[in-house]
């Protein structure tokens, strides 16, 4: 039997749907379960609050693709406006509006995560079948040298002279053309998984998949019967229009460490630990500005890390240190990063063209709360701590060096007010770059951690399977569990660690 | 199980740190400016806006106070010699506005009431926003961006995050900033 995409802002939905298993969110960790469940012959109906865009609908605009494949708009962001939070909703989720960086779970932080939290399931050797398995569903290789974009070379170029560590990454496109928009979404689905691997493979197996469906309540219907209370939303995703119910015995919730958090806020599911220890690892833009045209706005934008500064096995976090990799993005995107307005700013974007960003990506320790207000109002608390802000500001140093190796003018750090580093160095820092709110362009794209795995209820949200503490199958399947960083990039531990849950599922169906 | 949230509930937005009782402290706490004026002499300081057709969310006086933004904050440049009014970006906002939550549409009107009486509540001068000289009003909204208050940069970091993300997005910015437009179009149509 072939499963469909169903898109409940054209067709009238029933009262009620009734399967076996419920898998809310079409991201890396829901298209993965989708998949697994449906080809073990297991009915499967996965709903997706964002639609299916298709390849023209992909105008590499940046104003309608924010509007679309982005959660707010693209608006989202923690309480006091410190941290900007990148969150899919389309198709696909995560894996449809990132960077395609494939990055691993680094050996020291499953480790870390089987000694000091228990989790034995993600023990090196005993989670490596279901890495590899990520790999292959994400086609993983390395990017071609010759597909390294200016802006990354330019970083690659510094950080080779002053002698560190870095690499070119790997990632998960097949055919790319280096159209150089991946984060409004590739308009030749050159990106491998989950939309193009996952969901298909899924389809085929017999799952229906329902897109402008908002899972607003979990809830209890009869004994072994879960009931999700989805809102079906208009044709633009923005106004809620119609209420149905789907009844199954198991529910996976796989929508985001804010959402899978949020749901289970607003249906009262879960234990106190629930939306606790978020981790937003949030990344500081830098700007190298160069006499030359860079033009980094094609090509793939972000496909090399300077890496010498990562650490991979601290004793007390996992993963830690930082990376500084390359990047770039279009117009708009790049012109809300900037701290300036009026004359200033009309000046600075006049240098677009001239500009080889990158991102400074420090992990954080859980530090943020994904809280429900009682009218269904969602806030992100989110403080950043003084390590954190310690490592950005190191890592500012080590990228200032690194631009200017390799021929930059001027180094920007677009913070309020502007820092401006030039050949004698960046000096002293502190004061310069506090960090207080709403004065850096702090990004978010790798939120962990609401809904903590954990070997007892008092220390997290969800057991070792992933079933939320204090329910019976309703699950989280996605980076919420995360205890503390999986790495610098998620799409690869999502998809791992989904394989490996539904794994554990299967046997127990 | 508790209950569900209302219509649309999960949804938030850049404005949703404006809380009510924020605005009211913030405006308090700025002084007795608003409060010496009086309701009566705060609209007779804002004054009369031109009708404006065709808004679905914004009145006359919010779109005066949008415009008066973008001005200063997307002025003429030599560098990028485009007008903004030619893109009619409060036009923009209010169709942006018209498919947001409602506590989001309130937020943001308190953000617009916030800036239009910025110059009486945080400089104590009998004037507003829109009336403010152009030199003087760029003066003024700059000092949002970097005040100590929170609150302003929070209203600041907004505006500019919305603005610049569609004005930079209109093709007739893209010579001035060296960038040739979306890819598919230059390369033609590309087959993975």
């Amino acid at each position: 039997m072939s499963g469909a995409i169903i898109d409940l802002s054209k067709e009238a939905p029933p009262a009620a749907i009734t399967t076996e298993i419920c898998v809310i969110g079409s991201g890396c960790g829901g298209a993965t379960a989708a998949r697994l469940l449906a080809e073990a012959g297991h009915e499967v109906v996965v709903l997706e609050e964002g639609r299916d865009l298709k390849g023209p609908e992909r105008t590499q605009r940046d104003a309608p693709m924010y509007d679309q494949i982005y959660m707010d708009r693209g608006g989202r962001a923690s309480h006091d406006l410190s941290v900007t939070v990148l969150q899919g909703r389309v198709l696909g989720g995560g894996g449809v509006i990132n960077t395609c960086d494939v990055v691993p779970i680094p050996e020291g932080v499953l480790h870390h995560w089987a000694t000091k939290y228990g989790l034995e399931d993600f023990a090196p050797q005993r989670f490596k079948r279901f890495h590899d398995d990520a790999l292959a569903d994400l086609s993983a290789s390395h990017i071609p040298d010759s597909m390294v974009n200016a802006a990354n070379n330019k970083v690659r170029q510094g950080a080779e002279a002053l002698g560190l560590r870095g690499e070119v990454m790997m990632h998960n496109r097949v055919g790319c053309r280096g159209l150089g928009t991946c984060m409004l979404g590739c308009p030749i689905f050159a990106k491998r998984n989950p939309r193009m691997v996952a969901l298909p493979k899924a389809i085929d197996a017999g799952a229906r998949i329902f897109t402008r469906a908002r899972a607003v309540k979990v809830g209890k219907s009869g004994e072994d019967i879960k009931e999700v209370t989805v809102r079906t939303l208009d044709p633009g995703g923005y106004h809620e229009q119609r209420e149905l119910k789907v009844r199954a015995k198991v529910v996976i919730i796989a929508a985001n460490a804010i959402a899978s958090a949020q749901l289970l806020l607003r249906s009262g599911v879960g234990n106190a630990q629930v939306g606790r220890n978020l981790i937003l690892q949030p990344q500081l833009p830098i700007i190298g500005l160069f006499e030359e045209r860079i033009a980094a706005f094609d090509g793939i934008p972000q496909s090399y890390a300077v890496t010498e500064f990562e650490e991979e096995d601290n004793a007390e976090f996992g993963l830690w240190g930082y990376r500084i990799e390359g990047i770039m993005g279009t117009p708009g995107i790049v012109a809300t990063l900037l701290p300036f307005s009026g004359v200033a700013g009309m000046q600075n974007m006049a240098r677009y063209d001239r500009m080889a960003p990158s991102l400074l990506l420090a992990p954080d320790a859980p530090s943020g709360r994904v809280q429900v207000a009682r009218d269904g109002r969602l806030t992100i608390h989110y403080e950043q701590r003084d390590d954190h802000k310690k490592r950005l500001r190191d890592a500012v140093r080590v990228a200032s060096k690194v631009y200017l190796e390799s021929g930059a003018t001027q180094v920007l750090v677009p913070s309020v007010p502007p820092l401006i580093i030039g050949s004698s160095g960046p000096g002293k820092l502190g004061q310069r770059l506090s960090f207080a709110p709403a004065t850096a362009p702090l990004i978010s794209a790798h939120q962990q951690g609401t809904v903590r795995f954990a070997t007892s209820e008092r220390d997290g949200g969800a057991d070792l399977n992933g079933q939320v503490y204090g329910t019976r199958d309703v699950y989280v399947f996605d980076s919420s569990g995360f205890p503390s960083s999986a790495a610098s990039h998620t799409m690869t531990p999502i998809i791992a660690s989904s394989r490996m849950l539904t794994t554990k599922l299967l046997t127990r169906l | 199980m508790g209950e569900t949230g209302n219509e649309e509930s999960a949804r938030d937005g850049l404005f949703s740190f404006l809380s009510r009782r924020r605005f009211l402290k913030v405006s308090l706490a700025a002084g007795g400016a608003i409060l010496g004026v009086g309701g009566g002499g705060l609209l007779a300081l804002r004054g009369r806006a031109p009708p404006v057709d065709g808004l679905r969310v914004l009145d006359a006086h919010e779109y005066r106070t949008v415009q008066s933004l973008v001005e200063v904050m997307l002025p003429k440049t030599d560098a990028i010699p485009i007008d903004a009014a030619s893109m009619d970006l409060p036009r923009a906002f209010d169709a942006f506005l018209a498919d947001e939550p409602e506590h989001n549409v309130k937020d943001f009107q308190k953000a617009l009431v916030l800036i239009e009486f910025g110059p009486l509540v945080f400089e104590h001068k009998l004037t507003t926003f829109s009336r403010l000289a152009v030199p003087d009003r760029a003066a003024h909204w700059q000092e949002w961006a970097v005040s100590d208050n929170l609150l302003r940069r929070q209203v600041s970091m907004a505006m500019r995050k919305f603005f610049n993300l569609v004005y930079f997005d209109h093709e007739q910015v893209w010579p001035y900033i060296g960038y040739p437009g979306p890819s598919m179009k230059r390369l033609g149509r590309v087959e993975p």
